[in-house]
């Protein structure tokens, strides 16, 4: 997994490349924490070169959104693929996250 | 069949990841496939490690793959306590974010992920099997 950080204006792009699991999550967790870290900012976490995201990534999806939740912040994310997206589908995850579709949309949304 | 053995403590998973890479490549497996026993695994071995052990040992994990026929097997060998995961209650996938919590959802993957899961105790090992048809 590669984590691929921009800064757009005042929105942070987080951008995952390769596989989100037990392994891996760590390190999206030390990302997270770090842009959510303040109050009301935003972040947009692009998903499109994601190949898959277990259950271990999941958590920590879970994590950074009630962390947004508490902090004022936005937490968008964006570009979810044939197989992530079945992943969140199967783990009724859809309804939980914000989700637009392209990084755009994801970087308008939060505006 | 390709074999390999790994400390409960999860340090090593990422070399169950990349053995199953190897082995999809030499067996021209649709990458789809291999991704969906690659997160079934990682369910299977976080589970392991989570939950399996009640002592401060290090304990190995060993895990077989093959193709037998038109399916995708993984045999997964543990000896922590008895524990059967298909018993583990499907999660409430309605409850809203504050809470919701993923303890559930892994075990939830891998048998909708897989076409069948069989467990069993054999001695002081769990024995777990995890096949998906792979549509050659």
């Amino acid at each position: 997994m590669d984590v691929r950080q921009e800064k757009i204006g005042e929105v942070s792009v987080v951008g995952v490349t390769g596989r989100i699991d037990s392994s891996t999550a760590p390190l999206l967790e030390k990302h997270l924490t770090e842009n959510l870290g303040a109050e009301k900012v935003r972040v947009v976490l692009d998903l499109s070169r994601l190949e898959y995201i277990s259950s271990a990534g999941f958590r920590i999806l879970l994590l950074a959104a009630k962390r947004a939740d508490d902090t004022g912040s936005r937490f968008i994310l964006c570009g979810l693929g044939g197989k992530v997206r079945q992943l969140f589908d199967l783990g009724g995850f859809l309804d939980l996250f914000t989700i637009v579709g392209a990084r755009e949309d994801g970087i308008a949304a939060v505006q | 069949m390709v074999e390999i053995a790994v400390t409960h403590r999860g340090s090593e998973f990422a070399r169950v990841v990349a053995l199953l890479d190897q082995f999809g490549k030499d067996h021209g497996l649709a990458p789809e496939i291999v991704a969906d026993m690659q997160v079934a695994i990682d369910e299977v071995l976080t589970n392991i490690s989570k939950y399996a052990y009640t002592d401060n040992a290090e304990h190995e994990i060993h895990i077989r793959f093959q193709v037998r026929g038109n399916v995708l097997e993984a045999i997964i060998e543990d000896d922590g306590i008895a524990f059967d995961p298909l018993t583990i209650p499907p999660p409430d996938l309605n409850l809203p974010l504050r809470e919701r919590r993923v303890g559930g959802v892994g075990m939830y993957f891998v048998t909708q992920l897989m076409d069948n899961v069989v467990y069993e105790r054999r001695g002081e090992v769990n024995h777990l099997v995890i096949s998906k048809r792979i549509n050659k």
